[in-house]
């Protein structure tokens, strides 16, 4: 790939942008300039292209959503084997990695998840074309009806790729305009994707702007102030310093840093699939994602646990092997080899073990303190025993508010009384370690509906 | 036992840092003189025998001191090693624990370094202070940014400023720093020892009022003083002076000695322009200004060799360079073999001083070392992009990283 990609999509722009360049992982890129002349008038033409977006009916949207993720969900289309280039590039992640997670990410783009996620959160999706009947039998006859943001201003980040594109995909859905800034990490499947949905529908394309410019710039507030909603992705400090500068008459939205978990019951132990259901969950997006898992408690003595991380070892083993992890940077590589002499060092006096691939590919300690400790990631993952399952959410509990997912494997009968204990702590999705990695079009993202947040309602009383 | 009469090996070394070259630079003397590696392999079998969780870990690599002949082969503790275990001799009482700036939050521990001999120390950091900020054996006031070590005791910093300044700094020196609004006592006295770990150490204050005072007075007495801080605390007084629009032309002779890179609070600011602003604030020439590196798991340190350069007359790319018991080399991370000179790679090093802890330290700084043992450190995880989420996350949790 010795082309040079051309980070943005801005429809309505001029034609001889000046730009600058941009290297991401190894791929080259370029970005306009930004400048306020561009950023407003971007925003202008997103506002008027939003009254076209407005007048069409969800059920189009829906067609033309499904038809721009069929090119890049199918494998010998151009969308598609552009992306997968220009992912592998970026990313650094393995060719088989890549494929993965295009796979599962534009799976969720099509009709059927999409369908599924509209009638989950509205029912009758009605409510968003026009005013329909809120039903109940009180006295006042009202009819309701959803309406998205006129621009919304979103903001990136860059652990994972995809994420942007499925909230602009949520924001097309609520008929909201949306002004898209790229992380630097990412800026590959928002651009393709724009660019597919402009090839089956060039007025819903124009309900779309994407490009880039650096964090902390003065183009965060003019985005935001021509904005009605922010949706900021990220690190605590974009989070922090969105809401600073977001004025307070303006809805703000943000999914803020998570990592997730998991625990196995010992009942679960010695399940077939258990140990490479878990290596996968580690493994997918080489664990950069807020679904992936940090660390994993085990239900037993201590000698279970033990036995558990070295199987998960050789599970680890197994996934590099057939979806090997990504390339990644020297402070990445040396903060990893970090955590490893740490925990060997440990080994003589207390009984941590670490398992290791070659280089730096996959690790596993096992460490019997059971407390939480944030994984340096790349596939690092430590595993701790506990006496009982139900000791672990007071363990959660001081990180509970950057908890997202737990994996629980146990059996059925604990499995509601634990997902209480641990959604109190501040879990928001209890799930399966084969699932975990891949949340369910509907789900509650980090606790909260994604559609429904960004709508306002609006009663219209007989 | 801890009698150091009866420790020939620490006898050894203390007389070799006494007459060994605090300042090595140009290619490394080849011949019979260099007693480097035969030291190396003796403190290395020392840190094996009395510190039995590295002696361990050691054995299980395969690296005992029967096996290892050279310096290069001795297994490296990481510094992230100094926060879990205890790497000393447990029959060895610590004069002082110098620990790690970490944060409180969460789970994070501060790593700690048991130094059971303070001698070590000083007879490591005295004479490669000398060699390159005071060459010319020039005999000024050392005006201090860091508090006192009594007020810091579990700061390695805050002890090699006050024993350097005990030890060079003209009458007159003093720090303009407290913790917690706590008095200095007195600041041109020895070091003192310290117990082990008291408490956490405090926020460090700075009288900006009272250091620009003295600013004045000296600038117009036209007597040449050394400052010396962490850079984070230069750059915080450098912004006020630009917020005041005050600066100064420091005398002739006046240099200035920073440290820690911009990590931590405050805002970040490269090295080059660091300088500039010294010359535009204070009126230091950039030869003037003498970056340290060095760390609380280290005992000895690394600078940069502009002033030495310039005293000599000598031209040079400026590198840090250190002394004679000190030794670097950068790594490939993902192999953790030494790589050729003048390759980046996450900077190892073996410090001699480090009798009774561990001389092998692997870091997560990078740089490259030359053939002349100078480096050039590039700062830590230079090659890490941003990933948001999660790079934050650990952030939040209190990672060092």
């Amino acid at each position: 790939m010795s082309s040079v990609f051309d980070a943005w999509w801005l429809p309505d722009a001029p034609a001889d942008l000046p730009l600058r360049s941009l290297t991401v992982g190894e791929l080259q890129c370029r970005y306009p300039v930004p400048g306020h002349e561009l950023v407003q008038g971007t925003a202008e033409a997103l506002q008027n292209a939003g009254e076209a977006l407005r007048r069409r009916p969800v059920r189009e949207i829906l067609d033309a959503v499904d038809a721009a993720a069929a090119r890049l969900a199918e494998v010998r289309h151009p969308f598609r084997q552009e992306a997968e280039d220009l992912l592998t590039s970026a990313t650094g992640y393995s060719p088989e990695m890549t494929r993965l997670v295009l796979d599962r990410m534009t799976a969720d783009w099509r009709r059927g998840p999409l369908v599924e996620l509209l009638r989950a959160e509205f029912g009758d999706t009605a409510v968003l074309d026009g005013f329909a009947s809120a039903g109940g039998a009180g006295p006042v006859r009202r009819r309701v009806r959803a309406y998205g943001p006129r621009l919304a201003f979103q903001v990136f980040a860059g652990n994972v790729p995809g994420v942007a594109v499925t909230s602009l995909i949520r924001m097309l859905l609520v008929k909201g305009a949306s002004l898209g800034k790229l992380a630097s990490g990412q800026p590959v499947l928002p651009v393709l994707f724009a660019r597919a949905l402009d090839s089956v529908d060039p007025e819903l394309a124009r309900a779309l702007a994407i490009t880039y410019w650096p964090g902390g710039s003065e183009w965060d507030q003019t985005a935001a102030g021509a904005a009605d909603l922010v949706v900021v992705y990220g690190g605590a400090d974009a989070a922090a310093s969105f809401r600073e500068r977001v004025p307070d008459h303006e809805r703000l939205v943000v999914h803020g840093p998570r990592f997730s978990v998991g625990a196995i019951g010992s009942e679960a132990l010695g399940g077939g699939r258990l140990t490479d259901q878990v290596a996968a969950a580690v493994a997918a997006f080489d664990q950069h994602g807020c679904v992936s898992p940090h660390a994993i408690w085990v239900e037993s003595n201590g000698t279970g646990a033990a036995r558990f991380a070295k199987s998960l070892a050789e599970a680890l083993q197994r996934a590099e092997r057939s979806i090997p992890r990504g390339r990644i940077g020297r402070g990445e590589a040396a903060a990893i080899q970090q955590e490893r002499g740490a925990a060997e060092l440990r080994a003589h006096a207390e009984e941590v073990r670490v398992f290791t691939g070659e280089q730096t590919t996959w690790t596993v300690v096992y460490d019997p303190e059971p407390a939480f400790r944030a994984s340096c990631l790349n596939r690092f993952v430590r595993v701790h025993p506990v006496p009982r399952l139900e000791e672990l959410p007071p363990l959660l509990a001081p990180v509970g508010r950057l908890l997202q997912s737990v994996a629980l494997a146990c059996d059925s009968s604990r499995r509601t009384h634990l997902a209480d204990r641990l959604a109190r702590v501040g879990a928001t999705r209890i799930t399966t370690f084969e699932r975990l990695p891949w949340p369910p079009p509907a789900w509650h993202h980090d606790g909260s509906a994604p559609l429904r947040e960004l709508v306002r309602w609006v009663d219209l009383e007989e | 036992m801890g009698d150091r009469d009866a420790d020939p090996l620490r006898e050894r070394l203390l007389e070799w840092l006494d007459t060994a070259d605090a300042a090595i630079e140009g290619p490394q003397r080849a011949g019979t003189e260099d007693p480097f590696n035969e030291l190396a392999l003796r403190v290395f079998e020392r840190n094996y025998t009395s510190v039995a969780a590295y002696g361990a870990y050691c054995h299980a690599r395969g690296r005992t001191p029967a096996e290892v002949t050279h310096w290069l082969e001795i297994p490296a503790v990481p510094t992230a090693a100094f926060k879990e275990v205890e790497l000393r001799a447990p029959d060895r009482p610590a004069e002082s624990v110098f620990r790690t700036s970490g944060t409180t939050r969460g789970r994070e521990r501060r790593g700690a370094h048991y130094v059971a001999d303070l001698g070590l120390y000083r007879a490591s950091l005295r004479p490669t202070f000398r060699s390159f900020l005071l060459p010319d054996d020039a005999r000024l006031r050392f005006l201090s940014l860091m508090p006192p070590a009594p007020a810091l005791p579990d700061s390695s910093l805050a002890f090699m400023i006050t024993d350097a300044t005990a030890a060079f700094g003209a009458e007159g020196s003093e720090a303009f720093a407290t913790v917690e609004g706590k008095v200095p006592s007195g600041t041109n006295g020895a070091a003192g020892r310290t117990e082990g770990p008291s408490g956490v150490a405090g926020e460090a204050v700075i009288d900006f009022d009272r250091l620009e005072a003295e600013m004045d007075a000296t600038c117009a007495a036209g007597e040449p003083v050394l400052l010396v801080g962490t850079s984070s605390a230069f750059i915080h007084w450098l912004d006020r002076l630009e917020t005041g629009g005050r600066r100064y032309r420091l005398p002739e002779g006046s240099r200035l000695m920073d440290t820690g890179g911009s990590k931590g609070r405050g805002r970040r600011i490269d090295p080059a322009a660091l300088r500039d602003l010294y010359g535009t604030r204070l009126g230091l020439e950039p030869w003037t200004c003498v970056n340290e590196y060095g760390m609380t798991e280290l005992l000895s340190q690394r600078y940069d060799d502009g002033l030495r350069s310039h005293h000599q007359g000598v031209r040079r790319p400026t590198r840090k360079h250190g002394p004679a018991w000190l030794r670097s080399v950068a790594v490939d991370p993902e192999t953790l073999e030494p790589l050729p000179a003048g390759q980046l790679g996450a900077l190892r090093h073996v410090d001699l001083a480090n009798l009774d802890s561990v001389a092998a330290v692997q870091t997560e700084d990078f740089g490259r070392v030359f053939e002349d043992g100078g480096v050039v450190v590039e700062g830590r995880a230079a090659g890490a992009p941003p990933r948001g989420c999660s790079i934050a996350m650990d952030l939040l949790l209190g990672g060092d990283r």
